[in-house]
C-alpha cells in the first residue's frame, strides 16, 4: 500500500514540476521574444532626430542654449525679477521667484559677507508695493569693504538631479538643453524641489505643481531673448545658442574665464558666471 | 494539475494582461516619443505667448519717441547699456491664464485693450538704477538723491527718453515765427515793455534779446491761463499762436540792454549764490536752452518779484523748489547780480 501511495505522489509531483518548468520556460522564451521584437521594432522606427516637437519654425536639434551672468555689471535694479514675474505669471508675493538677485556685502573687519536678496523684509519695505522689488540702500552709511550683486536662476544642468528624481516624467531636459516642467503630469510631490542644489524650484500652491525658470522657452523658440535678458539695462545677463559661434553667449564664453555654481554637485550647470566671489554658491 | 494551481496561474495571466492593457490605455501616446516624458508637452510649453514685445514693436507707432530714445544715452549698445521701452513702461502684452490649463495664449494686448504704464514718479523710477549704492559698479552713473535734486522729479530737467538732454532741448529746434510780421503788431507791447523791448519800468521785464521759444511759450501761457497777470492775460487773450510766435521772433532779434540797477555789494553776494541757476539759465545767466529765459540784464525789481512769485502762486516744478530755499535777502542778492550782469 505504502508503495502505491508514494508512487502516486511521486508521479503527481513530477507532473507538476514538468508543467511548471514548461510554463516558466515558455514564459521566459515569450518575454525574450517580445523584447527582441520590440527592439527590432525600435530600430525600424525613424531615428529620434526625424521626429521633432511641433513648434512652428523651430527645430530643437539645431540649438544648444546657454546662459551667462556677468556679476561685475549687475546694478541690482531688479528689473529682471519683475519682468520674469510678469512674463511667466509667477505669484506677485515675495516668496515665489523663478529668478532672483542676491547682494553680497562684506563690511570692514568682518570675515563673512552679509547676504540679502529682494526677498528680505527690509528690501520689500523699500519697494513699497506688492510685485515691485527694490534693494533698500541699507549699507549707504556703513563701512563697506566689498559689495556686489549676483543674479540667480535655474542652471538648466546637463545632469539635472531634479529630472532624475521625478517619479512621473513631469520634468525633463529638452534636446536643446532646457529643463522644463510638464504641469499636467506634475503630481506636486516636490521631490525635485529638494533635489535641486541651487534652490531654483518652488512650489506653486495655487496650481499644486512645481514651477521654475524655463529660460522663457516660449520666447526662445520664437527667436526672442528670455524676458530677464530682454530687460536687463546693463547686459549683465547674456543668452544665446552655443551652436552659433557669433551668438552673445558664445562670445561671452570665449572672452571670459567663467565659473559655474557648485561644480562639485556633479549637475554640470549651464549658467556661466563671471565675477563671483568664493561665498557665492 | 490541481485545480487551485491552474486557477492561480490563470489569475496571474489575467492580471498581467489587464495591467499591460491598462498601461497601454492610460499612457499618453506621445510619452516616450522623445524620452521619459510626454512629448506633446514640449510644443505646449513653447506655444505660450510672449508678453515683452521688444522696442521694435513700439517703434511701429511711436517712431518719434523711438528716434529720440535710440539716439540717446539709454540706448548704447557699444557698452551694453540699453534701457528698452518695456523696462520703464512694462510689458506690452499680457497673458491671462485660463483656469485649469497652465499654458494658454489668451489675454489683453497693447494697444487694443491694455494701456501701458507711464511712470509718474520719476524719482522712484530712475533711482532704481541710479541711486548711489554699495555694490553698484563704478561705471554705473549714480547720484546721492538728496544732494542731486532733493525731491525734484527727474523729468523736470532730464528728457526721460534721452536723459542726458534737457527737457526742452529737443523741442526747441522749431522757430516758426516771422520777425517782420511780429514787428507790425508789436506796437501794443511798447507801452509797457519799451519801444525796442527795453522796459522803462523796473517792474516790467525787458523783451529784447530774450530766448525766442521762451517768449512764445510765455505769451501762449498767459493765453491758456497757465500764467496769470491782469494786463498780460488780457493782452494775450486775442493773440493767435502764430502771432505769439511772430512777436517772439521779433523781440528775440532785438539788441538787449543790461538794466544795471543792482547795488554792487548785493550783486557780489548774489554772485556766490548764482551758481545753482547756471545749469538751467546758462553760464552767467545767458541761456543756451531755449525753453528757459536768460536772466542777465533784466531789472532787479522784476527778477526779485519773479523769484518771490514762485514761492506763492506761480507753479513750476523746478523753480518752486529753488525759490522755496531762498529767503528774501537771497532773492534780492541774486536779482542784483543778474541785473548787473552783461546780457550778451
Amino acid at each position: 500500500m505504502e508503495n502505491t501511495v508514494e508512487k502516486l505522489e511521486e508521479e503527481g509531483r513530477r507532473k507538476f514540476l514538468r508543467l511548471f518548468g514548461g510554463v516558466v520556460g515558455g514564459g521566459g522564451i515569450a518575454i525574450a521574444a517580445g523584447t527582441l521584437l520590440t527592439e527590432a521594432a525600435a530600430t525600424e522606427a525613424p531615428a529620434k532626430t526625424d521626429i521633432i516637437p511641433a513648434i512652428p519654425g523651430y527645430d530643437w536639434t539645431k540649438h544648444h542654449w546657454a546662459f551667462g551672468v556677468d556679476a561685475t555689471k549687475c546694478i541690482g535694479c531688479l528689473r529682471c525679477v519683475e519682468a520674469c514675474k510678469v512674463e511667466n505669471n509667477v505669484a506677485k508675493d515675495p516668496n515665489h521667484f523663478r529668478t532672483w538677485v542676491e547682494r553680497y556685502v562684506t563690511l570692514e573687519g568682518e570675515e563673512h559677507a552679509r547676504i540679502d536678496s529682494q526677498q528680505d523684509p527690509v528690501n520689500i519695505a523699500a519697494a513699497g508695493a506688492e510685485g515691485k522689488y527694490r534693494f533698500a540702500n541699507r549699507y549707504k552709511d556703513a563701512k563697506v569693504e566689498k559689495a556686489f550683486f549676483v543674479p540667480k536662476l535655474c542652471n538648466h544642468c546637463t545632469h539635472p538631479a531634479c529630472v532624475q528624481v521625478c517619479p512621473t516624467g513631469a520634468t525633463y531636459k529638452t534636446e536643446d538643453g532646457v529643463v522644463v516642467i510638464d504641469h499636467t503630469y506634475c503630481i506636486g510631490c516636490q521631490y525635485c524641489v529638494q533635489a535641486c542644489p541651487y534652490g531654483a524650484r518652488f512650489f506653486n500652491e495655487e496650481k499644486r505643481v512645481t514651477d521654475k525658470c524655463t529660460w522663457c522657452y516660449h520666447r526662445i523658440t520664437k527667436g526672442l531673448n528670455p524676458a530677464c535678458v530682454e530687460v536687463c539695462p546693463v547686459s549683465a545677463r547674456v543668452f544665446g545658442d552655443r551652436n552659433d559661434k557669433q551668438s552673445p553667449i558664445s562670445i561671452f564664453l570665449r572672452n571670459n574665464r567663467v565659473n559655474v555654481l557648485r561644480p562639485e554637485s556633479g549637475n554640470a550647470p549651464n549658467v556661466f558666471y563671471v565675477g563671483i566671489d568664493k561665498e557665492v554658491s | 494539475m490541481p485545480k487551485h494551481i491552474s486557477r492561480l496561474v490563470l489569475l496571474l495571466v489575467v492580471l498581467g494582461v489587464l495591467g499591460y492593457a491598462g498601461k497601454q490605455l492610460l499612457t499618453v501616446k506621445s510619452f516616450y516619443q522623445f524620452g521619459h516624458y510626454r512629448g506633446d508637452s514640449v510644443a505646449e510649453i513653447a506655444s505660450d505667448r510672449p508678453k515683452f514685445h521688444t522696442p521694435k514693436s513700439c517703434e511701429q507707432c511711436h517712431a518719434a519717441i523711438y528716434d529720440v530714445w535710440s539716439k540717446g544715452v539709454h540706448n548704447n549698445p557699444g557698452i551694453g547699456k540699453i534701457v528698452k521701452c518695456e523696462v520703464c513702461h512694462g510689458a506690452a502684452g499680457s497673458r491671462v491664464m485660463k483656469p485649469g490649463a497652465y499654458h494658454s495664449s489668451t489675454g489683453t494686448d497693447h494697444p487694443d485693450n491694455l494701456k501701458l504704464d507711464i511712470p509718474s514718479d520719476t524719482v522712484k523710477l530712475c533711482t532704481q538704477c541710479h541711486e548711489q549704492m554699495p555694490g553698484r559698479p563704478a561705471e554705473q552713473k549714480q547720484i546721492v538723491v538728496a544732494a542731486h535734486a532733493g525731491e525734484q522729479q527727474c523729468k523736470a530737467c532730464h528728457n526721460v527718453h534721452s536723459p542726458r538732454t534737457f527737457v526742452g532741448a529737443l523741442a526747441s529746434t522749431s522757430r516758426p515765427g516771422n520777425a517782420a510780421a511780429g514787428k507790425a503788431i508789436a506796437g501794443d507791447c511798447a507801452a509797457c515793455h519799451g519801444k525796442a523791448g527795453i522796459s522803462e519800468d523796473p517792474a516790467i521785464p525787458n523783451l529784447a534779446g530774450q530766448n525766442e521759444i521762451y517768449l512764445a511759450d510765455a505769451i501762449k501761457g498767459y493765453k491758456k491761463g497757465l500764467r496769470k497777470n491782469e494786463l498780460m492775460s488780457g493782452m494775450a487773450k486775442d493773440l493767435s499762436d502764430a502771432a505769439a510766435e511772430n512777436l517772439a521772433a521779433y523781440f528775440s532779434g532785438l539788441q538787449c540792454k543790461s538794466a544795471q540797477n543792482g547795488e554792487a555789494k548785493e550783486a557780489a553776494r548774489g554772485q556766490a549764490l548764482a551758481a545753482q541757476c547756471f545749469s538751467c539759465h546758462g553760464a552767467n545767466g545767458i541761456n543756451s536752452q531755449a525753453m528757459w529765459p536768460s536772466l542777465a540784464g533784466q531789472s532787479k525789481d522784476y527778477l526779485q518779484s519773479a523769484i518771490k512769485s514762485y514761492r506763492a502762486e506761480r507753479k513750476n516744478s523746478m523753480m518752486s523748489k529753488v525759490a522755496k530755499d531762498l529767503n528774501d535777502a537771497d532773492a534780492a542778492a541774486l536779482a542784483a547780480y543778474f541785473a548787473n550782469a552783461a546780457c550778451r
